[in-house]
């Protein structure tokens, strides 16, 4: 054992400053805490260290020299108050010394006053939603490595399972505070460079805030056992200059503004059928698959079922509303009313489901009102 | 606990464990299954479950073998992803309440009599139930893998409300399962505080007694303090999931953060309750095989009670990154951090007492001394998961998946192979094979660091865990564990092997198997027989 | 009185001489030291707790 800390101090004393990408430690990260976060880490892995190999050391010396087929002979003393006073207190200054500075990183950490930026992160089976608070920009995050990779068809690309359709765009150098809730399980939002992980719990908001230093893409994943899809839900946040974010979030609001309009136009069916593909591939094909086959019994499919075909109001229920008791979700407030309708049209004249039937925004506007 | 005992002369409570069923003279017990089933006698219970243990060891194995393997490389090659989840939650309700702790109280039905002089179990008729409560109960939560929608999914800590309205459901029955192995626990525990506060030998007090006995009256304590709560918890989520109550669902009124507080009120002394008696296996093994006494026998037992004492007070450091309020964070990280004291004194006390002794290498003592070293690391890597504002980066990481498993396979589980081939002679009146257990040792120990060293590494480096599918950046460190974790379960056929071999036959080993042993158990022949201390032996003070 | 503290407070700690202890478990009432270690456990607790708000101020 020894010889393996040797190996490891040594080995981490030659890699230094290049931790942050060697990918066997915790990265040093973009944000003033998590480099805190970092340098509590490094500070009591070598307290760790160093007591493993004085403990260690005198263990294996005892070991080594007093073994019986040497010939040792046992000596009989036992219990020595001032060097079992000594060992108790060692460790409690050592503890002391370190609980400082780890209270100032805490009470840091937990300061998210003053942000400039209001982001509010739902977690979702199994994909993210972001709400730019005040702004009404609000988009959903999936995982957009496709399933051919995992099953192997395909070659797994350099990002395999850490990029999403459309990643979280956050400014440099200004505070961002994160509101996180859950629309169903406790799931878990943490991008190691950014020294951020927090719970999304059902009912609840918690709070984080994150100023990130430089820009970059940094990569994540959800954290908490969610269910099937937990290992395929990951989180990617683009960290953008200040000006390149203001431009970014104009251009979102205003095409915000315009799908909103939108709702009140009538739709094409072809219009609805190319938005709605859109939609299906990102939020409905994880559970019922690409091709509307499902996977029974959790998650039925929807080509060719009789049900869905027959009834155009109970399809429609469904998906704004959800299905309780089951794993279908209600979409009403997490899609807008075009893409309501538009996944909806495309559903019933998809993989064979030849309806016809188009179902225009105003209609489920109306229904999402009542 | 009085102190100045003359202890009841423990003759009535003989006369009571005799008569059970069997007349004053031991008539011959009833042949076949039905001795197995209707026995009363402590060391046969104690086999019992220790079979029982091995079995589930085995089971719970083969369940984390087959997420290794799902592991072995990226994508998804063997199993899908709801399979991978049901057997990380089995993998890990198994080998928590059907391995290692049905084995701890298999050695403590085996060995605490002998060791306190007793003739047997205070309540011998209550340890058989206790006993047959757990097939029962593991047959049952087994069987929700058959069921449609399949078994526990949740991971083992079947977090509220992915276990509630999120749930196949099978739950109801795995709710069930462990209510019936909670009500084992506590049955046993009862039994056990009854028979060491009532059942020493004449003269022996309780600072006199066996660490391995103290630890388990400790034990014993947490137990019956924090079943029902588990008891509790579970049937809130009965409630919830059957009963249209609300207790963990938001949309009800209820909390689902009340599930995390109620489970880890249980679940840190759980985890203690696994490893306490660990600590007085190791305890005994390292002063017989230095031939020197424990260096502070006081401070181990008062260390113990320190241990148990500060694990109430610590549950929500799993908690860390649900959104406690700052002082609560500050609270459980302060009380977290204090553990380490007492944890040290424990291993400072082992390492001095190797000191000066005359140290021989047999397998217990590797094991123990095994223990040890990786037990240590595990707390090393306790201790910094104790620092609050870096839990946010190791938290539900592999990082965490490696330290507790540190703590508990090279931890509790190599204390319970210590401890067996420690008491083997006692029990088959046959030394192990030797060569055979060293073999044992070494692959394990190989087989161990390999699964679980890397897991540090992935951790540090971002790999969540309960993953069924990870990033190519982790691909080496998972392909490592999954060599490691392969060699480690085909090594503990050896185990089996010598374990069976020893029972068949082997060098004779006498009263006192191993020269530096000194507790009441190496007074009794080997093979003890089957009933012993039917007059209590007169206990002479050693030097604790 | 005195007396039991310190050695509640050496329990604590996990140090106590041999013959200290002796002493504690021929003359001392059982009952005395139960009461002092569950006084010295919640006065533990306490003070964790207010050094906890202490600190998070």
């Amino acid at each position: 054992m020894r010889s393996r800390w040797w190996l490891m101090a040594v080995s981490l004393a030659a890699s230094g400053s290049q931790a942050q990408t060697n990918g066997w430690n915790m990265p040093v990260g973009v944000t003033d805490v998590s480099s805190d976060i970092y340098g509590l880490h490094m500070t009591i892995f070598w307290i760790c260290v160093v007591i493993g190999l004085v403990v260690f050391g005198a263990m294996f010396y005892s070991l080594f020299r007093y073994r019986h087929s040497k010939g040792a002979k046992a000596a009989h003393f036992h219990e020595h108050t001032s060097v079992e006073v000594l060992w108790t207190a060692i460790p409690i200054l050592i503890l002391v010394g370190m609980a400082v500075p780890a209270t100032a990183t805490l009470k840091n950490m937990y300061d998210s006053s003053d942000a400039e930026l209001d982001v509010m992160i739902t977690g979702q089976q199994w994909r993210w939603r972001y709400e730019y608070l005040g702004e009404d920009v609000a988009f959903t995050s999936n995982m957009s490595t496709p399933r051919t990779q995992i099953s192997g068809e395909e070659t797994r690309g350099e990002h395999y399972l850490l990029e999403v359709d459309e990643p979280l765009v956050l400014p440099i150098n200004r505070k961002v505070r994160f509101l996180m809730t859950s629309d169903d399980v406790i799931h878990s939002w943490w991008v190691p460079d950014l020294a951020v992980k927090q719970d999304t719990i059902p009912g609840f908001i918690n709070e984080n805030w994150v100023k990130i230093n430089e820009p970059g893409i940094y990569r994540g994943q959800c954290a908490e056992l969610c269910g099937i899809d937990h290992g395929f839900m990951p989180v990617v946040v683009r960290a953008v200059e200040e000006e390149e974010f203001d431009s970014w979030l104009a251009e979102r609001k205003e095409a915000a503004e315009q799908e909103a309009m939108g709702v009140d136009r009538e739709w094409a069916m072809d219009e609805l059928v190319e938005r709605g593909e859109s939609v299906y591939q990102s939020i409905c094909s994880s559970c019922h698959q690409a091709e509307g086959q499902g996977s029974p019994p959790a998650f039925p499919a929807l080509a060719n079922n009789e049900q869905l075909i027959n009834d155009v109001d109970w399809h429609l229920d469904k998906v704004v509303n959800g299905v309780s008791g089951a794993a279908m979700p209600a979409f009403r407030s997490t899609l807008n009313p075009v893409e309501i309708a538009a996944v909806v049209t495309y559903t019933r004249n998809a993989w064979g489901n030849d309806t016809g039937d188009v179902v225009q925004p105003s209609a489920v506007a109306e229904l999402i009102a009542q | 606990m009085a102190p100045k005992l003359p202890p009841q002369p423990p003759l009535q409570h003989n006369t009571t464990a005799v008569a059970d069923g069997q007349s004053h003279g031991h008539a011959a017990p009833p042949k076949g299954i039905l001795r197995w089933l209707l026995t009363t006698n402590h060391k046969e219970i104690g086999s019992l479950y220790l079979i029982f243990s091995l079995t589930m060891f085995f089971i719970g194995g083969i369940f984390a073998l087959v997420v290794r393997a799902e592991l072995f490389q990226p994508g998804l090659q063997l199993v899908e992803p709801e399979f991978f989840n049901q057997m990380t939650t089995m993998h890990g309700l198994i080998m928590v309440f059907a391995a290692v702790m049905p084995a701890f109280t298999g050695l403590a039905n085996w060995m605490i009599p002998l060791q306190i002089g007793a003739p047997d179990m205070a309540l011998p008729r209550l340890n058989n139930f206790s006993f047959w409560l757990l097939p029962v109960s593991f047959t049952l939560l087994l069987s929700t893998l058959l069921m449609p929608g399949g078994g526990p999914n949740f991971g083992w800590t079947f977090y509220a409300p992915l276990s509630t309205n999120f749930a196949p459901p099978s739950t109801t029955f795995f709710i069930l399962a462990l209510h019936i192995a909670g009500i084992s626990s506590i049955l046993g525990a009862i039994n056990i505080i009854a028979t060491i506060l009532n059942m020493r030998a004449p003269g022996m007090r309780l600072m006199d007694m066996p660490l391995f006995v103290w630890t388990w009256l400790i034990t014993a304590f947490l137990l019956i303090a924090v079943m029902p709560v588990l008891a509790g918890v579970i049937t809130m989520m009965l409630m919830d999931i059957n009963f249209g109550t609300s207790f963990f669902d938001a949309a009800g009124g209820g909390d689902p953060v009340l599930f995390q507080h109620l489970f880890w009120f249980f679940g840190h002394p759980e985890v203690y309750i696994m490893i306490l008696p660990a600590f007085g296996i190791v305890s005994a093994i390292i002063p017989t095989f230095a031939r020197k006494p424990l260096f502070g026998y006081a401070s181990m037992v008062y260390a113990t009670a320190a241990i148990a004492l500060l694990s109430f007070l610590v549950w929500a450091h799993h908690m860390f990154i649900v959104g406690l309020p700052l002082v609560a964070e500050l609270f459980f990280m302060y009380s977290t951090m204090l553990i380490a004291v007492p944890t040290g004194v424990k291993v400072f006390n082992w390492v001095t007492t190797l000191f000066r002794g005359s140290i021989s290498f047999e397998s217990p003592m590797l094991f123990a001394l095994a223990f040890v070293v990786l037990f240590t690391i595990g707390g090393f890597s306790g201790l910094m998961l104790a620092i609050a504002p870096a839990d946010f980066q190791y938290h539900d990481t592999y990082f965490v998946v490696a330290h507790f498993h540190y703590v508990l396979v090279p931890g509790a589980i190599f204390a319970i192979m210590a401890g067996v081939y420690y008491w083997l002679p006692k029990w088959t009146g046959h030394y192990p094979n030797e060569k055979l257990a060293q073999w044992h040792f070494w692959f394990s120990i190989i087989g161990v660091n390999l699964t679980f060293f890397p897991m540090h590494f992935a951790g540090l480096a971002g790999m969540p865990r309960r993953i069924p599918d990870y990033a190519l950046q982790f691909a080496d460190f998972n392909l490592l564990s999954s060599i490691g974790a392969f060699f480690f379960g085909a090594s503990q056929l050896l185990f089996v092997l010598g374990v069976i071999l020893c029972v068949r036959g082997g060098k004779k080993a006498p009263a006192k198997a191993w020269e530096g042993a000194e507790d009441l158990e190496w007074t009794v022949p080997s093979p003890a027989p089957l009933h012993t201390f039917e007059t209590p032996p007169v206990f002479h003070r050693t030097s604790h | 009185m005195w007396s039991v503290v310190k050695s509640v407070l050496a329990a604590l700690l996990g140090v106590q001489s041999n013959q200290k202890r002796e002493e504690d478990f021929s003359s001392g009432r059982p009952a005395a030291y139960l009461v002092t270690g569950m006084v010295i456990t919640l006065l533990f607790v306490l003070m964790l707790i207010f050094l906890a708000m202490f600190a998070a101020r």
